[in-house]
């Protein structure tokens, strides 16, 4: 809306802008008719004197031709006579006003000079430069020579002195711009105020044009995702207000896999693969259709009416994508991508819910296998009702703020006391149900998501620590730890803050997700150094590397709940604890042993000297950090 | 010939802020069309005038005004006593009569530019006038 007062303002300025150079040119109209008024009126008062003089030539000396005129003028008296006659005419404007002969050689001759400066002698030459001179004699009228090359002659009236039809001599009377130059310095401030309004005009007309382009330029910038060069979310901030749905189809199209690529072959190639996915994205679709990377590796696709089918559009792409040989420094890396439509988007209350619908659609699409299609229809909708927690619920959760952690102690039996809390997800939903991570983190692992959420997490757990100053564990999978925002997310925050970090663990999921284990060790490295402590996560459960255990020096080993629970039953999972709690005892590692539920359990833990202990038997998880008073609610209940 | 130095002259004032350069270009123009029996060798006392026919280098010019076969002179005074008898071109109409020697002249008049050659003093100094200088030619002074 600024830009267009901008626009309005420009439109203005021009149109004043154009009035003043109208005005300006009107001035230099009247000031050139002034000129032509004065130098009418001026030659036709010095033409009367003239053709009295000439008439007086035949009258008072009854000349009849050119010789008895030159002889006339031989006479001083008659020279003196016509010379005072003749300067009647002379004014501040008449510089010059003399009679020229032309003699049998046609040179010009002065036989009269009535001019007050640079007086001729009589029968001196005037060398003549014009060719008009000469044509009075044929034409035996007046001529009027504009005198652009004589400096401070503005023009020359050259009258013809005819006595018995024949041109016996020309009158030339030369005229200065004095009076001229008086009227120009007196409109000049008035032409130089309608100048300086001109150059005003233009300069804020170039101001804002500047402005103007400066906005564009900028809105191009802003508006422009640099990698793929299409658009980003800015673009589509804007046009949720001004787009018609009736004429869009929506499509959430999804580069599958894409993770892994990152993971595999690094950034640079999730890069080179971006740029290729939307090079094709954009070959495939019209001028019409509008294409927003959404966010990673997730565009937004508004497909035009005109365009055709929708549908016929996502499987041009999609056969596009996977037909296509991606090859990366010599790898050849698959590729295909899911996408879920939505063909009526304007069913919907906004473009926002719209967009939601497709993303609905591409985890089904995810989900159903991917490199695939799914459409929204009526099958969706009521699988919409009754959904599970997705994508969509997370987003939605975190849009609105309602996620949240809860915090279960962790006890040191031995002293009595709370040794710290694990931090536990938690999403509130709409209707004030609080959903536990088992319900919504299967569906977005490996997403977008899945980082957006653990960065909010981690935020949650930060602020808790900073207000309680207690100790607290956050869990972070491998995946977490390796990406770049959330490195970026802990650095920023233990760096600066060392009491922050020496109360934080962070609890690293023991699975076959770590692949890299010298990536591995350099993360976990990287969060020692910084003062925090490292707790493998549900170990025991998965593919246990004890070397590996060993090398990235955790501080503890939270061994997994699925050997706990049975403990007190099962002799092989008593064993298998009993190994490792000495296993860590031996490595200068602290044991935690989750799932306590029941005082047998929790007996067994003591036997075999694990350090600490969590579960509902202790506490079950709260929304707040409880005191140790505040423990074994469960037991004294009973 | 009117017509060549007539738009000669128009060129000239149209550069008119360098009236020397002008003026030798005139000069110049004139002297191509005498002849002498001596080669030329110019003095002037308007030594901003020198300096231009220097600059163009088509005549050779001097400082004293013995050494030199022809005279340009702008102001009587300046005339040594010794080089009376020279050939003198003046700056002046009114020059022509006061400075017999003088056989031609270059001026304003009327704000226009003028030349004048004296035919009898050219031919009493052995100076030969081409006909294409006829236009400026007269057989005295009026």
């Amino acid at each position: 809306m600024v830009k267009s007062k901008d626009f309005f303002i420009f439109f203005l300025l021009l149109v004043l802008g154009l009035f003043f150079v109208y005005i300006y040119s009107n001035i230099k109209t009247t000031k050139e008719d002034v000129y032509n008024r004065i130098e009418t009126d001026q030659i036709e008062q010095i033409s009367t004197i003239l053709n009295a003089v000439q008439r007086d030539f035949t009258t008072s000396l009854n000349i009849r031709n050119s010789d008895e005129l030159l002889n006339a003028f031989m006479e001083e008296e008659n020279a003196k006579k016509y010379e005072d006659i003749i300067s009647l005419i002379m004014t501040a404007n008449i510089k010059y006003a003399y009679i020229l002969y032309k003699d049998e050689k046609n040179k010009f001759r002065f036989i009269l000079d009535a001019s007050k400066t640079d007086k001729a002698s009589f029968y001196q030459k005037f060398d003549v430069t014009q060719n008009e001179y000469f044509d009075v004699y044929s034409t035996k009228k007046p001529v009027i020579l504009k005198q652009k090359d004589i400096e401070n002659l503005y023009i020359t009236l050259l009258h013809p002195i005819i006595i018995n039809n024949e041109v016996a001599a020309l009158f030339s009377v030369d005229i200065t711009t004095k009076i001229q130059d008086i009227i120009l310095q007196s409109i000049k401030p008035l032409e130089n105020f309608f100048i300086i309004l001109i150059i005003v005009v233009v300069l804020f007309m170039a101001m804002i044009a500047m402005q103007l382009f400066h906005y564009f330029a900028t809105r191009k910038r802003v508006f422009t995702d640099p990698l793929t060069n299409t658009f980003n979310r800015n673009y589509l901030e804007e046009l949720q207000n001004v787009i018609n749905l009736n004429n869009y189809s929506i499509a959430m199209l999804d580069l599958d896999k894409f993770k892994s690529i990152n993971d595999i072959y690094g950034h640079q190639a999730g890069d080179f693969v971006l740029v290729q996915a939307s090079k094709i994205f954009k070959a495939s679709i019209r001028a019409s259709d509008i294409l927003v990377r959404y966010g990673g590796e997730e565009f937004l696709l508004l497909i035009h009416n005109r365009s055709g089918s929708a549908l016929q559009v996502c499987e041009r792409i999609k056969e596009s994508i996977s037909s296509r040989d991606y090859f990366y420094e010599g790898n050849e890396i698959g590729l295909s991508v899911s996408i879920g439509l939505h063909k009526h988007p304007a069913l919907e209350k906004n473009l926002h819910e719209a967009i939601k619908i497709a993303d609905k659609m591409l985890y089904n699409a995810k989900k159903n296998g991917r490199n695939r299609i799914e459409i929204y229809d009526e099958k969706s909708i009521s699988e919409k009702n009754d959904s599970s927690k997705d994508i969509s619920f997370v987003k939605e959760a975190l849009d609105e703020d309602r996620v949240t952690c809860y915090y279960q102690p962790i006890y040191d039996y031995k002293k009595c006391e709370i040794y710290k809390y694990e931090a536990l997800v938690r999403i509130i939903a709409a209707d004030g149900r609080v959903v536990t991570p088992f319900e919504f983190l299967p569906q977005i692992k490996g997403t977008n998501m899945h980082y957006k959420l653990t960065q909010r997490i981690l935020q949650i757990v930060f602020d808790k620590l900073k207000e309680s100053k207690k100790n607290i564990s956050v869990n972070i999978n491998f995946s977490d730890l390796i990406n770049a925002d959330i490195e970026e997310t802990i650095i920023k925050h233990l760096k600066s803050n060392p009491e922050l970090a020496s109360s934080v663990t962070f609890e690293i999921l023991e699975s076959d997700e770590i692949d890299d284990v010298e990536l591995f060790k350099t993360k976990t490295n990287l969060l020692h150094s910084l003062g925090a402590k490292v707790s493998i996560d549900d170990f025991g459960s998965g593919y246990s590397n004890f070397k590996t255990i060993i090398d990235i020096e955790a501080n503890y080993l939270k061994i997994d709940g699925s050997l706990i629970k049975n403990i007190d039953k099962n002799i092989k999972d008593y064993k298998v604890a009993k190994s490792i709690i000495h296993f860590a005892s031996q490595s200068n590692m602290q044991t935690v042993a989750e799932f306590v539920h029941s005082k047998n359990v929790f007996d067994k833990l003591v036997e075999l000297n694990v350090d600490f202990m969590q579960g509902y038997y202790i506490s079950p998880p709260k929304a707040t950090l409880i005191e140790k008073e505040e423990l074994f609610d469960s037991v004294k209940a009973i | 010939m009117r017509t060549v130095i007539g738009v000669f002259f128009l060129i000239a004032l149209a550069f008119a802020d360098n009236t020397h350069a002008i003026k030798a270009e005139i000069l110049e123009k004139i002297f191509a069309n005498i002849s002498m029996k001596k080669g030329l060798v110019i003095w002037s006392d308007d030594k901003e005038l020198i300096e231009e026919f220097d600059k163009k280098g088509s005549y050779a010019t001097t400082a004293y005004c013995k050494d030199a076969t022809l005279l340009i002179l702008e102001n009587k005074k300046n005339l040594d006593k010794t080089c009376h008898e020279k050939a003198i071109f003046v700056l002046d109409y009114a020059l022509l009569k006061e400075v017999p020697q003088s056989f031609g002249a270059i001026f304003w008049k009327k704000g226009r530019p003028n030349i004048v050659i004296i035919a009898p003093r050219a031919k009493a100094q052995s100076i030969i006038v081409s006909d294409k200088l006829d236009d400026y030619v007269e057989d005295k002074i009026w």
